[in-house]
């Protein structure tokens, strides 16, 4: 164990050059199938009113003569939801939902863990206890139930589930930020900078925020992943993002009721959270081969 | 390592009650009235006023606090608003039907992500789909993995219960799915420690030597995986037992998440805060034995990295 993989609980073994033989990939097939793929999914989401209005209720031609969801059809490419509204549709605009909680929420968690990181590592004494405790508190929260309480607070909507996520996914990134500072402080050069007079400001500005550049970056698509899941489970469970509006997770929970007659309804959303979630974590695995150096920023970490 | 321990208890005592005193400020927060939730049907303003007066709410919040935290410290943990019975009473039982979910599902985790780890490491043909395999398990949140597992072995091939309850033929599918989940961290960490270990002067002396095969592997290999393994299982024993609410709420399992979701929606205030509490102790106190364990498993971990 190196002192650069200690210093990231919890305890994610670094990632030895695997075998001196293997040749490093200067752009891995990872990134270029993450970066498609996301690419893919952006559209839809902005596009997503193109694929129709995932609210109109098709009651006539929608569901079958007997009251029940349309299957798979020229029609209605995904078939209908139990409403005879269009499930492609629905699913354009639960991507849609799906996206923007991902970029949001991910800028908002790390952007909060980077600071309480930063101010910790480089205030050190009381500040640095503090922050490290309130970390352990983030950390030790039970999550889903966590979830659960705040969203009482709120009303149903992207706001109340990019709070939620804020709130829960700040504490890792904090740790991973502190744990770099440190790391960085032991290479002597903030030192160096401060006695040649450096202001505090100016040190964490030129010497300390730089090098968290590449760990946040690498760490972002994992980080991003986890909120689409977490979005998706909120709304299952709901606490997230209500009905009529679509959200993947509030579909899937729609289909459950469905299960024994419309599987599709459950299959569809299930398939596109993990598509969703695929890509962003193809997109870190690719960020990780290209940069070996980051490879502790491990999925490991959750 | 004494002292690295009463550091890590002191750290973990204080998480338990930052959480708890978060919790409880939270809940207050919340709108709604318990007195309401309680008699929804109550016409007169001094039934849902009595209520409140019997409940003690209509004490300042202060008063409550230091009340619900005195009660904490003797151990009690106050008594349910709707089930007049006490939070511990309700909780005991759950927390061990989660408990045997628990351990059912780190079994099953442990068992397929060292299987995919060990099976990626020695055959370097398949390396390539075992990390396929995990990273689409990775990308698959618990409650949907649980509901397509529902789906094709309960209601299309019936080979599983599909309506809810603790049993054994019920565990099977809760546990399975926990077990999926979790695969790929295990897989990832036993395929980066045999990474190591094989390429280590240990093992290659221990080749040297002409021992066998498989006595390496087991002797040498594997059990140098065994430390990041048990910090791993506690971990995910503490986050576990702290409720599996979306598994609990797929499949009908009535453990602690299924009672915390119950009570959320009941606005019973004090079995909301037992199940916060208890889930935080049990994510620091198995984080915690994880160390000790590993400690004792692993010298080079006995002082805290500074």
């Amino acid at each position: 164990m190196t002192a650069a993989t200690t210093a990231v609980p919890p305890a994610a073994p670094a990632a030895r050059e695997a075998a001196p033989t293997r040749r490093r990939a200067r752009w891995p097939a990872t990134l270029t199938a993450g970066v498609a793929l996301l690419g893919v999914f952006t559209c839809v989401a902005i596009a997503a009113p193109a694929f129709g209005n995932p609210l109109h209720q098709n009651l006539l031609t929608g569901l079958s003569p007997s009251g029940l969801p349309l299957g798979l059809s020229w029609a209605h490419p995904l078939g209908t939801d139990t409403l005879g509204r269009s499930e492609l549709a629905r699913l354009a605009f639960g991507i849609r939902t799906s996206m923007i909680v991902a970029v949001v929420s991910n800028f908002t968690s790390i952007a909060v863990g980077a600071a309480v990181g930063l101010a910790a590592g480089f205030f050190r004494g009381p500040v640095e206890a503090v922050l490290m405790r309130v970390t352990d508190v983030g950390l030790a929260l039970p999550y889903t139930l966590a979830a659960l309480v705040i969203a009482g607070l709120m009303t149903a909507g992207l706001t109340r589930v990019i709070v939620i996520i804020t709130a829960l996914f700040w504490a890792y990134p904090a740790r991973l930020v502190y744990g770099e500072v440190l790391r960085l402080r032991r290479r002597g050069f903030v030192e160096s900078g401060e006695a040649m007079g450096a202001s505090g400001l100016a040190t964490v500005r030129r010497h300390l925020a730089p090098h968290m550049f590449p760990l946040l970056v690498t760490y972002s698509p994992l980080n991003a992943a986890s909120a689409v899941v977490f979005e998706a489970t909120l709304s299952y469970l709901g606490a997230g993002i209500s009905p009529p509006t679509a959200s993947l997770g509030n579909m899937i929970s729609d289909g459950q009721d469905a299960i024994s007659y419309a599987p599709h309804l459950l299959l569809v959303p299930a398939v596109a959270i993990l598509l969703i979630t695929l890509s962003f974590l193809l997109l870190g695995e690719g960020l990780k081969a290209r940069n070996p150096d980051l490879a502790r920023v491990s999925w490991l970490g959750r | 390592m004494a002292r690295t321990l009463i550091r890590r208890v002191a750290f973990g005592v204080i998480a338990v009650l930052g959480v708890a005193v978060l919790a409880f400020l939270l809940e207050f927060v919340v709108p709604g009235d318990p007195a309401r939730a309680i008699a929804p049907r109550a016409q007169s303003a001094a039934v849902l006023a009595n209520i409140r007066a019997q409940l003690h709410l209509n004490r300042p919040l202060v008063v409550q606090f230091v009340d619900y935290f005195a009660g904490l410290f003797r151990g009690d943990l106050g008594t349910s608003y709707v089930q007049r019975q006490s939070v511990a009473s309700l909780i005991g039982p759950r927390l061990a039907t989660t408990g045997a979910l628990a351990l059912a599902g780190v079994v099953a985790e442990v068992l397929i992500g060292g299987g995919l780890g060990i099976v990626a490491t020695l055959y370097p043909r398949v390396r390539a789909a075992v990390t396929a395999v995990n990273l689409t398990l990775l990308a698959l949140p618990q409650f949907v993995v649980g509901l397509v597992l529902l789906l094709v072995f309960g209601f299309r091939l019936h080979l599983a219960p599909v309506t809810g309850g603790a049993g054994p033929a019920e565990i099977v599918l809760p546990a399975l799915t926990l077990g999926l989940v979790g695969a790929p961290w295990y897989a990832q960490i036993v395929a980066d420690q045999m990474a190591d270990s094989l390429s280590s002067a240990y093992v290659r002396t221990a080749v040297a030597k002409g021992l066998p095969d498989r006595y390496i592997l087991w002797r040498h290999v594997l059990r140098n995986v065994l430390s990041p393994a048990i910090t791993m299982v506690g971990m995910d024993l503490g986050a576990y037992l702290s409720g599996v609410v979306t598994v609990e709420v797929v499949f009908g399992w009535p453990g602690i998440g299924l009672l915390a979701v119950e009570s959320l929606q009941n606005l019973d205030r004090p079995v909301v805060m037992g199940t916060v509490i208890v889930g935080a102790v049990a994510v620091v106190l198995f984080n915690l034995l994880a160390d000790v364990l590993r400690m004792y498993v692993d010298p080079r971990t006995r002082e805290d990295p500074a």
